[in-house]
């Protein structure tokens, strides 16, 4: 199963990657990462139809906020679960990711253990 | 010889009419009266022709200047001595007649027709002189109206000039009561201006901590990730290492992942510390987002004691204390936003034990741990409030209490943070919060709400 993980911050990488190595390690999940809205719709994009079946995103980036990138990804590509992170949980952004067909809504730190739940929950489905 | 009788007469009753300014005294009256009846008898016998004449005329000029001398010597008719002196060239020209027809009938023949003549000049005089008089005491009277006036004026004015004293003291009083009012109006805003700089700072404070915490939040997040990371991938380091066979190497190598685990372990406990204040100086801004709803004031407090005390028993340093609960039963719902305010009465109630566990330090077995917790109606507001027999706190720190990481507790215990989100949540809920002490004896913290507040 292939992820996108959209971040500004470079070492969400590093620790996404080190935090599912497990699961990257066994195969079962691959992960991509973008630093924008704008490369996260390219890194869909170049593939039709896109490999990529769940996207978790920063809300707050510069340029294209992780919002529009929702918006666009879901008229887009609506079989693409989004899910969104952000450092403030306030019901403001919270409401508005929900009515933009947002899955999740995470707040940081990220707590990766109900990551992996939300993962294995879409597995199962799939 | 009526004549002269006549001009007594006269002169009695004239004065009797207009005795002046001064009325006369009771004694001078009866003489008056007495020589009215007098004159008025010889005036009578002088008609008769009975008495001898030498005689008449005698009594006649003896009354006459009994009446002059009267009013001469009368201290009540100075201002009618002219009266005295008016007949006096009459009564002169009729004595020298009577002296001279008395002495030689001829010579009084002789020098009749002058003596006439000076007795028609005398009455000419006598007339004139009156006249004068009259019009001098005219004058008199009318100075002495006229003083009359000035005086009732001058009293008049008087008992204006104290009417106008009554009142100009009682506007005196008036504008002094308004003075006072002022005063303590004037002290009123600048209490209230001192507050709302005081509150001012706090916000502006406030904006600015969220805003560096928000900043520090994400590169925080990383550390704490990557460390517990760290320390998982040690821990699977030295279960691969299991299967690797013993040697120096090795050994050593266990020794530094130990170490390291140890850092990372260090690295990731500060780590969660500067969390914890970064997430107490986020709540600063999230000021009046929670809804609120109506609570049961007194059923917080209860609960959120309780978690307190227990939370207290079960960290390090537990301390023995009583907690005692003065509610207002019967209190009605309070519009509240009870995750808010329940850590207001968690932040107080821990203050209070760290407050007391320092006095327990300090004076031994003797002193008594007490929080008391009350609950009091005020009609369209309550009052909230938690008391402690701590250690108090002094006058020069009590300012300083709600001020953003001011903290009086050593090293690694407080966050400086609690009392100033405490005030900042009293505030989202349009309370106050007063705090009044004595160093020794007790600390009170007072919280007062309006029931309906938006």
């Amino acid at each position: 199963m292939k992820i996108l993980i959209v971040d500004d911050e470079r070492d969400v990488e590093d620790l996404f990657r080190q935090k599912l190595r497990k699961e990257i390690r066994s195969g079962q999940l691959e992960l991509v990462f973008a630093f924008s809205g704008n490369e996260a719709l390219e890194v869909l994009g170049s593939e039709n139809p896109p490999q990529v079946v769940y996207v978790f995103s920063d809300i707050n980036m510069p340029g294209m906020s992780g919002l529009e990138m929702l918006e666009i990804v879901k008229s887009r590509f609506p079989q693409i679960q989004v899910s969104m992170i952000s450092a403030y949980g306030d019901t403001e952004n919270y409401n508005k990711a929900m009515k933009s067909g947002a899955k999740g809504f995470f707040t940081k730190p990220v707590d990766f253990d109900s990551l992996k739940k939300e993962i294995a929950a879409l597995q199962g489905e799939g | 010889m009526i004549f002269i009788n006549l001009i007594s007469l006269f002169l009695l009753f004239y004065l009797k009419k207009n005795p002046g300014p001064t009325p006369l005294p009771e004694e001078i009256q009866k003489l008056f009266k007495w020589g009215m009846i007098t004159a008025g008898v010889l005036i009578a016998l002088g008609i008769s022709n009975l008495p001898p004449q030498i005689l008449y005329e005698l009594i006649s000029f003896v009354l006459v200047g009994a009446i002059i001398y009267l009013i001469l010597n009368t201290p009540e008719l100075e201002v009618q001595k002219n009266m005295a002196i008016t007949p006096l060239p009459i009564l002169g020209v009729q004595l020298l007649k009577y002296v001279v027809k008395t002495i030689s009938v001829s010579t009084y023949e002789n020098i009749e027709n002058y003596l006439d003549a000076a007795g028609f000049f005398a009455l000419i005089w006598a007339v004139t002189m009156w006249l004068n008089h009259r019009k001098q005491m005219k004058e008199i009277e009318i100075e002495r109206i006229i003083s009359k006036e000035q005086e009732r004026q001058l009293r008049a004015t008087a008992e204006q000039k104290n009417q106008l004293e009554v009142l100009v003291a009682e506007r005196t009083s008036e504008i002094l009561q308004q003075k006072e009012e002022l005063q303590e109006a004037l002290n009123h805003l600048k209490d209230t201006q001192e507050q709302l700089i005081q509150q001012e700072k706090l916000a502006s404070l406030g904006q600015l901590t969220a805003g560096i915490a928000h900043e520090i939040k994400n590169p925080l997040n990383f550390v704490n990730n990557f460390s517990e990371l760290s320390v998982d991938f040690i821990e699977e380091i030295e279960d691969e290492m299991t299967k690797i066979a013993d040697c120096p190497e090795k050994e050593n190598i266990l020794e530094l992942l130990e170490d390291v685990k140890s850092n990372l372990g260090k690295i990731r406990h500060h780590g969660s510390r500067a969390d914890s204040i970064v997430k107490s100086m986020l709540l600063h801004s999230r000021g009046g987002t929670g809804t609120k709803e109506p609570t049961d004031l007194n059923g917080l407090i209860r609960e959120y004691a309780n978690l307190a005390f227990h939370g207290m028993r079960a960290n390090p340093n537990p301390i023995n204390v009583d907690i005692q609960l003065k509610l207002e039963e019967q209190l009605a719902k309070i519009n509240l936003n009870s995750e808010d305010f329940s850590r207001v009465i968690l932040n107080l109630v821990k203050n209070a034990f760290d407050a007391m566990r320092e006095k327990i330090v300090k004076e031994g077995g003797e002193y008594k741990a007490k929080v008391e917790i009350r609950t009091q109606d005020l009609g369209d507001k309550v009052l909230i409030e938690v008391e402690d027999n701590g250690p108090g706190v002094p006058d020069d720190i009590r300012d300083k209490l709600l001020m953003p990481f001011f903290t009086t507790k050593k090293g690694t215990e407080g966050t400086g943070l609690g009392l100033s989100i405490t005030h900042d949540i009293i505030q989202s809920h349009e309370g106050t919060l007063e705090i009044e002490s004595k160093v020794g004896e007790f600390t009170r913290f007072s919280i007062v709400l309006p029931k309906s507040n938006p």
